[in-house]
């Protein structure tokens, strides 16, 4: 049986590769990221594919478009290429190999994020996702139950409604033809919808959820968001500060989620265990960031921003923090090695 | 005591919400007082996702806090069955440009059942159709934010009686809400796009120099694009506005009716 992780452990590890790549700007940590999110997609994840064209072409598009704006609009650096007329409106000015550059990295950072994500998509599954809603969400986690579980009935309304109008002699020429099928299609819904509040009232829904917010409660949110929005001003000065006030922020919403949480009662029918691997999978998705984050002596954290500006130069590699990177990559080997 | 907070709750996340969407526009400003070369740019890029992601969080668990009944649930979750279902034909059979439908269905509910539902029905439509589309992405909070708006703001419309005035005003607000849809989820990667204006001393041109780049790179970009969507917008309320409208004013007054025993 393949290994699997905990639903959980997926989600912080997403967290944690989408935060490293929109904090790093060096090229050589980014392709590293880029060949773990494929590598673990391709030993974790299922068969479907996520998005219709491959990333690999979706990449290309990124990389040009990005590259194209980023040489017709930065003009600075010293290695010239060539020059447009400086009349020519914002695109007016040298264009430089370090704009080529630099474009060239951005779009490396859209694609990584890209991948990871699409990683993530493909390995767990929806109703996993489902499954972890806070139960403080108790109200929204049933509005998302039903919609979702709704979507395929939804489709057959829709058929049933045009092969009805189809035999009645409806024929769809213009806009204001769809109206036979979309309105006895949304009052078709809002029906079914009376019908499924009188059952669950019937069955008992809102006696022990659906709780108000208290004051109490209220005010821990109010304190979190006053503590984020504090540490985003702050970050522009001392960026650790900064970031410290937004994870204490995170805190007090945590809290709330939970004070909230724990007036509701809710039951499973299967309970997903939290195991080793789930742990080992934390772990080593918070090892790249505590790198970074914590002045470590021997590691060089400034290495995971690079810029090409005013002269291209080679990146700047630390083996650790490469490491921790490639380390991300463990699930993979652990299922592989299972 | 409890209606002061939620006000405070509301001004800080619509400030969040609206300043993570503008930063890159006032993000040079922001930066002399930064070090560009520390990666102060980098770290506002991954802090605003955090921000926008936890804000959403709050906002959720604060709109759902107030009363809600089995029937507002029951509605919205096949309300959003029905627009999802729409994403879906969308995403399977692309449309136009920017065109997409699920835009009036949020308008519509937004406008007839008021501000929250609205906001959560457009929030929840895009949570739940990326989570059957396999769209969840780093754009997820953003467009959940940005759908978010659509539905609340609809639901800040004026009631209006006439019915000419009614979809004249509600095919107006769905035109408007397809260009600024464009316009502010093409922020949300555009500080990946602006050249790097941190480090290169451009920086210093200030705000006027960001909205000009912006916005050569909004009209040779995603102008048309986004022209698509608001006329798709206009031309689908004119002709299934007035109608829904009707539908869903009928259900909202069979939703509110309740027997109050002595």
């Amino acid at each position: 049986m393949k290994l699997t992780f905990n639903t959980l452990a997926w989600v912080i590890w997403l967290s944690s590769a989408a935060i490293l790549t929109l904090l790093m700007r060096n090229p050589l940590y980014l392709i590293i990221l880029l060949l773990v999110a494929r590598l673990v997609q391709n030993a974790c994840g299922g068969e479907q594919a996520s998005l219709k064209i491959s990333l690999w072409q979706l990449s290309a598009v990124i990389m040009l478009f990005s590259i194209f704006f980023n040489l017709l609009l930065v003009h600075v650096g010293q290695t010239v290429l060539f020059r447009l007329p400086r009349n020519l409106w914002l695109v007016g000015g040298p264009i430089t190999l370090e704009a080529i550059v630099y474009g060239a990295i951005s779009a490396l950072i859209l694609i990584t994020l890209l991948a990871v994500f699409m990683a993530f998509n493909n390995i767990v599954p929806t109703s996993d996702l489902i499954a972890i809603i806070p139960r403080a969400l108790t109200n929204l986690g049933v509005v998302i139950l039903i919609a979702v579980s709704y979507v395929p009935e939804t489709l057959n309304q829709l058929q049933r409604v045009r092969e009805a109008q189809a035999l009645r002699g409806h024929r769809i020429r213009g806009l204001r033809d769809w109206q036979p099928i979309i309105i006895p299609l949304l009052v078709g819904g809002l029906e079914r919808s009376m019908n499924l509040a009188e059952t669950m009232v019937a069955r008992g829904y809102g006696a022990t959820g659906g709780q108000p917010l208290a004051a109490r409660i209220r005010g821990i949110m109010l304190a979190g968001l006053v503590l984020i929005f504090a540490g985003w001003m702050v970050s522009y000065n001392n960026s650790l500060i900064g970031w410290l006030l937004v994870l204490s922020g995170g805190g007090f919403l945590l809290l709330a989620y939970y004070e909230q949480g724990r007036k509701i009662k809710r039951t499973r029918y299967t309970f997903v265990r939290w195991q080793i691997q789930d742990w080992l999978l934390v772990v080593i998705s918070l090892l790249p960031l505590l790198l970074i984050f914590l002045p470590f002596p021997a590691v060089h954290g400034g290495s995971i921003t690079y810029s090409p500006y005013p002269l291209a130069a080679v990146p700047q590699f630390d083996p650790l923090i490469g490491l921790a990177i490639a380390l991300l990559a463990a699930p993979a080997l652990l299922v592989e090695l299972k | 005591m409890n209606k002061a907070l939620a006000t405070g709750i509301f001004i800080i996340s619509t400030i969040i919400g609206v300043g993570v969407f503008l930063y890159p526009l006032i993000l040079p400003a922001t930066l002399e007082f930064a070090n560009p070369l520390q990666g102060d740019f980098q770290q506002s890029q991954a802090m605003t996702m955090v921000l926008l992601t936890l804000t959403i969080g709050v906002l959720l668990l604060e709109m759902q806090g107030q009363e809600t009944s089995a029937k507002t649930i029951a509605a919205m979750g096949l309300l959003i069955a029905s627009t999802s279902v729409l994403r879906f034909i969308e995403v399977a059979i692309p449309g136009p440009g920017g065109f997409s439908p699920i835009f009036i269905p949020i308008i519509i509910a937004g406008y007839v059942f008021g501000a929250r539902f609205g906001f959560l029905m457009g929030s929840l439509t895009m949570l739940v159709s990326a989570l059957l589309t396999g769209g969840v992405g780093p754009w997820l909070p953003y467009q959940m934010f940005a759908v978010g708006w659509v539905g609340l703001t609809a639901g800040l419309l004026p009631q209006v009686e006439n019915t000419f005035g009614q979809i004249t005003m509600l095919a107006v607000f769905a035109f408007i809400w397809g260009l600024l849809y464009g316009l502010i989820m093409n922020l949300y990667y555009w500080p990946f796009l602006s050249g790097g204006m941190a480090e290169t001393g451009q920086i210093m041109d200030g705000f006027r120099a960001s909205m000009a780049s912006y916005g050569a790179f909004y009209l040779t970009t995603s102008f048309v694009w986004d022209l698509t969507r608001a006329i798709g917008n206009l031309v689908l309320m004119i002709a299934l506005g007035l109608p829904a409208v009707r539908a869903l004013q009928r259900f909202r007054d069979k939703f509110q009716f309740q027997v109050v025993t002595p």
